[in-house]
């Protein structure tokens, strides 16, 4: 697609102002939690781990005396820590540890291992990355879609018996978490019923061949899947309702109709276009939101993503990984709202104008 | 100048309320609620709640009961929990001069009268001599006696877990063996001493009518003595039933409720005045002012609430309480910001405004006096419409592990209801009856505030 200067003016402003969200947010993260000198002290140790264990690894250590093993392990952990910046002051600490995160340098986790055996945060957060994804983006796609469709034909009937009770449902699934949806659900379909598995990804054992695996892991992610898409398309259809229904009440629709447009036209060119920008804005800040709220929903079912893991972090005291995530929660949420941006500006020409 | 009744802000707001199914449905069940809890905080006294998590406070109730209203449901009568001690137990004690033998007899009697057996069974003595040699009986309504405990007791509390103790266990097997009367089936003691022996062993029914319980006490000494109390945990317990730690759910509930309010209410009354203030204070400063803070309200937009909210709690471990403090200094600059910035830049081109300044009154004056008034509607809807979020916030905080260790909250109970396999094992009173309360209370403030959404909403506002 064409897109004028002005767009990229307006994506480079934009980009530029997320930059500065991120670094705000990772550096509001660091000064949480090295105030209480915490990454500080979680660096040293894992400094001097690395040095006795490197320097036990030489055949010659074993021969020198106790104290001449304290001095050289004290000796080269002064100069690590020179190196590292470590002997600075607390702001100019702060700051290397920025330049840490942001180029997700994200150290080594206290207890957790990934399942490859890693205590890499990185390696640990990547390899539970693909579940949440898959999990949250095919839930915010379906109710995306099944919410649009439900508030297109309330906003064809509006105060019809339809559009009442579905209102009144739309205004109690708002105000409940899926999460909590989700113990409920659990206890009615696992348990009662016993028609879904009470939680994880795949059975255990796994099934060996590709298409029973994938199977296996529809039939895992059918009820936290039904549980995300139950409690969010109540409140995203009545939000697109009352957005189609502000919209046809404008005159330039009222105007088509009276040119005698046939009701399906009007719909798609006069109501639906000029309602996409918003619903964009809405269908991604709702995708943000649900990589937070899923902490919880996610440990809920026992999804092995990133909400799972936060959790398993938080109990086990895992500083690192708490921070790492945090770092990563920060970059998806900026992306986000960056490809939002993009979307944006091709949907709305205002923008495209004013640049 | 006369001043009127009520200010046309708060009279809107009451209008809106009133005159709206909606509205009128959720203060009604709101309004139920206080009252209820009220009510409920006046029946159960905080020293009660205070024992929450004390497990010495809670053991003479049953283990993870439903609760007592489920009879009326599952017609079956399921027992309650009967307490034999003090007046109900007959004791006789006598000092043998001759043999220079104390002998204590305690005769505990009780009616049964259920179609199903106890939960469990523990027999208490509170022994008050150095060394006591005890004999403990237990005789059906039929007339079949059994031998449950023989053997010395020590000075102080002795407690006989007769449910799981295995020599109680072996003691009852070969009293029934001298019966003539075998078990085909392993079974618990508990189902054992109630039951009917002539009913089937895979299908056992309990004999209802006068148990007795007979403890006889030898020890040496005049002075000494022997009390006892039996414990014959029901199946059914009070009106929420019971978690795995013994305790009274009811009492959890009651309590639970001041404190996820009161959570839900100070940070939502909190955030919404700060946000609101700070949004008009940026229209009506304008200039680098306004600036500074639209910019970091973007900021804030985007920052991940919730991480940073659980960093902060998990590397200061901090309470519920300055988390909420932590939850609203995070929430200074928000959504409310912006419509409070463009309601001002609205308010401020009307002619009071003008005159105003024409007459030389202050910034601030104006800024208090007659501007901030008129966003007072909607910072009130907005309060109403964020209190169940931040009732769910603290829930979702119990859940994770932070919130208030000392008290009970719904949050607490519903998580501990999760880790405690509720959900696995489908008791749905541990979890489902502190969900409906939470569910309730946050629909109320949801309806009042769609009934708001008027104020909220300026484009919906007719003027």
């Amino acid at each position: 697609m064409w897109l004028p200067l002005t767009t990229f003016k307006y994506l480079g402003k934009r980009a530029l102002f997320l930059l500065v969200t991120l670094i705000a947010a990772v550096y509001l993260t660091i000064m949480v939690a090295n105030a209480g000198g915490l990454i500080d002290n979680i660096l040293k140790a894992q400094i001097r781990y690395d040095i006795v264990s490197s320097l036990a690894r030489s055949p010659t250590w074993s021969e020198l005396t106790e104290e001449e093993q304290k001095r050289i392990i004290d000796e080269r952990f002064q100069i690590a820590i020179k190196a590292k910046g470590l002997d600075k002051s607390f702001i100019e600490r702060t700051f290397i540890y920025l330049v840490d995160a942001l180029t997700l340098r994200l150290g080594r986790a206290l207890f957790i291992t990934s399942a490859s055996g890693s205590k890499n945060v990185g390696d640990i957060i990547l390899e539970r990355l693909p579940q949440t994804v898959l999990l949250f983006t095919t839930g915010t796609i379906i109710y995306s879609i099944v919410g649009l469709v439900l508030g297109l034909y309330m906003a064809k009937h509006p105060g019809g018996l339809f559009d009442k009770a579905f209102s009144v449902f739309a205004i109690v699934t708002q105000v409940i978490p899926p999460w909590f949806f989700g113990i409920l659900f659990i206890m009615v379909f696992a348990y009662y019923l016993g028609i879904t598995p009470f939680g994880g990804m795949v059975s255990i054992p796994p099934p060996k061949d590709p298409a029973s695996y994938a199977f296996d892991v529809a039939y895992h992610m059918a009820l936290p899947l039904f549980t995300w898409v139950f409690s969010l398309f109540g409140a995203w259809a009545y939000i697109a309702r009352n957005l189609m229904v502000q919209i046809s009440e404008e005159d330039f629709v009222t105007a088509a109709r009276a040119k005698g447009l046939p009701e399906n036209t009007l719909m798609r060119r006069y109501v639906l276009r000029p309602s996409l920008p918003p619903v964009v804005t809405i269908v991604s800040l709702s995708l943000i939101s649900s990589w937070q709220g899923a902490i919880i929903t996610e440990t809920v079912f026992n999804w092995p993503g990133l909400g799972t893991l936060f959790f398993q972090a938080i109990n086990s005291l895992d500083a690192p990984v708490v921070i790492g995530l945090t770092v990563i929660y920060a970059y998806l949420l900026v992306f986000t709202v960056l490809i939002l941006d993009l979307i944006y500006s091709i949907l709305d020409p205002r923008i495209r104008a004013r640049g | 100048m006369k001043m009127p009744k009520m200010p046309r802000e708060l009279q809107e707001i009451a209008d809106a309320i009133l005159h709206s199914k909606a509205g009128i449905f959720g203060l009604t069940i709101l309004v139920i609620t206080i009252i209820l809890s009220t009510l409920a905080l006046v029946y159960v006294p905080f020293n009660i709640a205070k024992e929450w998590n004390n497990p010495l406070f809670w053991q003479r109730n049953p283990r993870l009961t439903p609760p007592s209203w489920v009879n009326v449901f599952f017609g079956g009568k399921l027992p309650e929990t009967i307490i034999v001690a003090n007046e109900s137990i007959r004791k006789y004690s006598y000092y043998l001069e001759t043999a220079g033998l104390k002998y204590n007899v305690l005769e505990a009697k009780f009616s049964y009268d259920y179609q199903d057996f106890p939960s469990e069974l523990r027999l208490m003595l509170y022994v008050n001599a150095e060394k006591i040699l005890t004999d403990i009986k237990w005789i059906q309504p039929n007339g079949i006696e059994i031998t449950l405990w023989k053997g010395f007791l020590r000075d102080g509390l002795n407690s006989i877990y007769i449910s799981s103790q295995s020599d109680v266990y072996n003691n009852i097997v070969n009293s029934l063996k001298r019966l003539n009367l075998t078990l085909s089936i392993a079974m618990r003691p508990e189902i054992i001493l109630f039951m009917d022996n002539n009913s089937s062993n895979n299908n056992p029914t309990p004999v209802n009518g006068i148990y007795t319980l007979k403890i006889a006490a030898t020890s040496s000494n005049r002075t000494d003595d022997v009390d006892a109390a039996l414990i014959i945990y029901g199946r059914v317990f009070g009106l929420a039933g019971t978690d795995d730690k013994r305790r009274d759910l009811f009492v959890g509930l009651v309590w639970g409720a001041p404190i996820a309010l009161s959570f839900g209410l100070i940070a939502a009354l909190a955030t919404s005045f700060l946000q609101t203030f700070i949004g008009s204070l940026s229209a009506w400063y304008g200039g680098l002012v306004d600036e500074v803070i639209q910019r970091i309200t973007d900021v804030y937009m985007i920052l991940p609430f919730l991480p940073i909210l659980i960093t902060i709690s998990i590397v200061y471990r901090i309470d519920i309480w300055t988390l909420l403090l932590v939850v609203v200094g995070l929430s200074v600059f928000g959504g409310s910001t912006k419509t409070a910035r463009s309601m001002t830049l609205q308010i401020m081109t009307e002619q009071y405004i003008e005159a105003a300044i024409s007459y030389g009154a202050s910034r601030k004056r104006i800024l208090f006096l007659y501007i901030l008034p008129r966003l007072l509607p909607y910072t009130l809807a907005n309060i109403v419409l964020s209190v169940p979020s931040y009732v769910f916030l603290e829930a979702a905080l119990s859940v994770l592990g932070l919130g208030d260790p000392m008290m009970p909250t719904w949050g607490k109970i519903i998580s501990d209801a999760y880790s405690g396999g509720a959900v696995e094992h489908g008791l749905w009173w541990w979890i489902l009856l502190p969900s409906a309360l939470i569910i309730l209370t946050a629909i109320s403030f949801a309806f009042i505030g769609l009934a708001l959404d008027k104020v909220v909403n300026p484009r919906l506002r007719e003027r």
